[in-house]
């Protein structure tokens, strides 16, 4: 036993071994149209590397202690009774993540495997696989731990269907999904994915959400996102390893990879962390607003790996900023005069969180506490005998990022028309009008809801809409959580 | 025929889509616009609709106003 090789003297022939080819080229093992742009032999891609540097046995081990950890704690406290203790507008959180999380988490499973079989080193292939079972690891979990839920309400039920339907929402989540983890190459999913969405953004659910979870009392929650995060942690260091080689080769790609993906990312989480945080979290339990921990957990440390890199900050980065303050408030309030479109419900912001919502963000709440009172003002007089503030108008999404169009603020709302080959096109924002006119072919024959509305290929008719096309039903869509418009009295 | 059109009205927080009709007045639509969009923004007396940059009349139709499918316009209560 004495005589076996300390593990770094073998380490590096598991976890980084390449060789020559002498049979096929190397282009035809990793055509460009597989593994990506630009095209480098492997030479400039050898001293490829990452700071974890993981055996498979090690890594095994690791997961399995994981593993172990959020069963004992589900075990503790995850069960259907500790649910029910929770705030009724926080589980609205969980049914948004139960929803948009697992099958996400199972398309980054694909994305991860492509990488390992035409990432451009060993060692990043190796991290990819490893990446590949932490993402279908990321797909196990909620799925497991959420399951409970569904004998409490039919809505964590629906949630399963989620990814399965044409709800407006699940449009938006493919079209963003299976661009960056199911169609993307190796490389720009090391940017998009890797460098821009979990190592720019995810800290916004796996340190400042988990910090909330534990705020609200919902240990099972805090605990699978911090142990998902434990994961994210490694195998995020795929992106700045790329990146690294691809910015010595093609600055100008890597610059506009990291501006299209940080756009699309921050519109994602606006929604789905900025609403659980700054609308479903009851506010006793609030600690920080959305935009504080943006600004205390993303912004600076995004803008240091930009310059790491010696790489700008986005061209529109003055319009994200703006942004922060205004965005998923415009699509909250939007969403909640269209709550039956969805599979959560909403709460008004009472007096005490409009004041907090001032308080947090000056810049526009004159004007969005306008559009609440116009809300509130519809459930005076008869309180919980039906949900009122329904809107039935149709409303029209951008044809970039599928969302709502949402952009800018009440006074001005920044969506911007665009001709291509004939065809109109309608953009929530510049930076979604500019992603689209970078490579139109790849998005313009993607029909949003409006048009396949208007070829026929949805039902025009809300009713319609909302049972044949989103395959929802009244026990299952959106309501008011307080069905009073959130009044007290 | 109906023209599909993506109308924006100040002080609201999404843009709605509104089917008009070639002979409908810029007023008309200006008030389809704001009944819309009534459940977030209390409806005015009065209101101005532009259109490609230029405030209409209130009398033009869509037809005299070249408004074409899924073009914008916008809604400014006075």
């Amino acid at each position: 036993m004495t005589n076996l090789l300390k593990r770094d003297d073998w380490l590096d022939l598991a976890r980084k071994l390449d060789w020559n080819y002498k049979y096929v080229s190397e282009e035809d093992v990793f055509p460009a149209v597989a593994s990506g742009t630009p095209w480098l032999p492997h030479e400039q891609w050898a001293s490829w590397d990452e700071p974890f540097k993981t055996s498979y046995a090690e890594y095994v081990h690791n997961q399995h202690a994981k593993d172990d950890s959020v069963y004992a704690v589900r075990d503790a406290v995850g069960r259907l009774k500790d649910f029910e203790k929770l705030p009724s507008q926080w589980s609205n959180a969980l049914k948004l993540h139960a929803a948009a999380l697992p099958l996400a988490e199972f398309a980054a499973t694909v994305g991860n495997l492509r990488a390992a079989r035409f990432g451009r080193d060993s060692a990043w292939r190796t991290m990819s696989a490893f990446g590949a079972m932490d993402e279908y690891r990321h797909t196990q979990i909620p799925l497991l731990i959420m399951h409970e839920l569904i004998r409490l309400d039919p809505q964590f039920d629906w949630t399963h269907r989620f990814y399965h339907t044409n709800n407006w929402v699940a449009i938006a989540a493919r079209h963003v999904f299976d661009e960056l983890l199911l169609a993307a190459n190796p490389i720009e999913f090391a940017v998009g994915t890797n460098f821009v969405f979990e190592t720019g953004f995810t800290n916004l659910q796996f340190i400042g959400l988990a910090a909330l979870a534990d705020q609200v009392g919902d240990h099972m929650f805090e605990k699978m996102l911090t142990s998902i995060q434990t994961d994210e942690a490694r195998h995020a260091q795929i992106g700045p390893a790329v990146l690294r080689t691809l910015v010595e080769h093609d600055r100008d790609y890597a610059q506009y990879l990291l501006d299209k993906w940080f756009w699309r990312s921050w519109l994602l989480f606006a929604v789905v962390t900025g609403f659980s945080m700054d609308y479903l979290m009851p506010l006793e339990k609030r600690t920080t607003s959305f935009k504080e921990f943006m600004q205390e957990w993303i912004i600076d440390q995004y803008l240091e790996s930009l310059q790491q890199y010696g790489l700008k900050k986005p061209w529109y980065w003055e319009t994200f900023i703006e942004s922060l303050s205004i965005y998923h408030h415009m699509v909250y309030a939007s969403a909640y005069t269209y709550r039956p479109t969805v599979w959560f419900n909403f709460v008004v912001p009472g007096v005490d969180e409009r004041k907090w919502l001032r308080e947090k963000y000056p810049e526009h709440w004159d004007e969005l506490d306008a559009v609440w009172q116009q809300i509130s003002a519809q459930w005076e007089g008869a309180p919980g005998e039906q949900e009122k503030a329904i809107g039935s108008a149709m409303v029209s999404f951008c044809d970039l990022c599928q969302l709502v169009l949402c952009g800018g603020t009440p006074s001005h709302n920044t969506a911007e028309t665009v001709e291509f080959n004939g065809e109109s096109y309608i953009f929530c924002s510049e930076p979604c009008r500019w992603i689209f006119q970078q490579e139109p072919q790849r998005y313009a024959a993607h029909k949003g809801l409006v048009k396949r509305i208007l070829c026929g290929a949805a039902p025009g008719a809300l009713p319609q809409l909302l049972t044949e096309y989103f395959q929802l039903t009244p026990d299952t869509w959106g309501k008011d959580v307080t069905a009073r418009g959130g009044r007290h009295d | 025929m109906p023209i599909p059109l993506y109308g924006f009205l100040k002080g609201d927080t999404i843009g709605l889509l509104l089917l008009a009709d070639e002979t409908e007045t810029m007023q008309q639509l200006a008030a389809r616009l704001q009944e819309a969009a009534s459940v977030r923004v209390k409806p005015s007396q009065s209101a101005r609709l532009v259109f490609a940059g230029r405030a209409l009349p209130a009398e033009a139709t869509v037809a005299q106003a070249g408004m074409r499918a899924l073009q914008r316009f916008d809604v400014i209560p006075d």
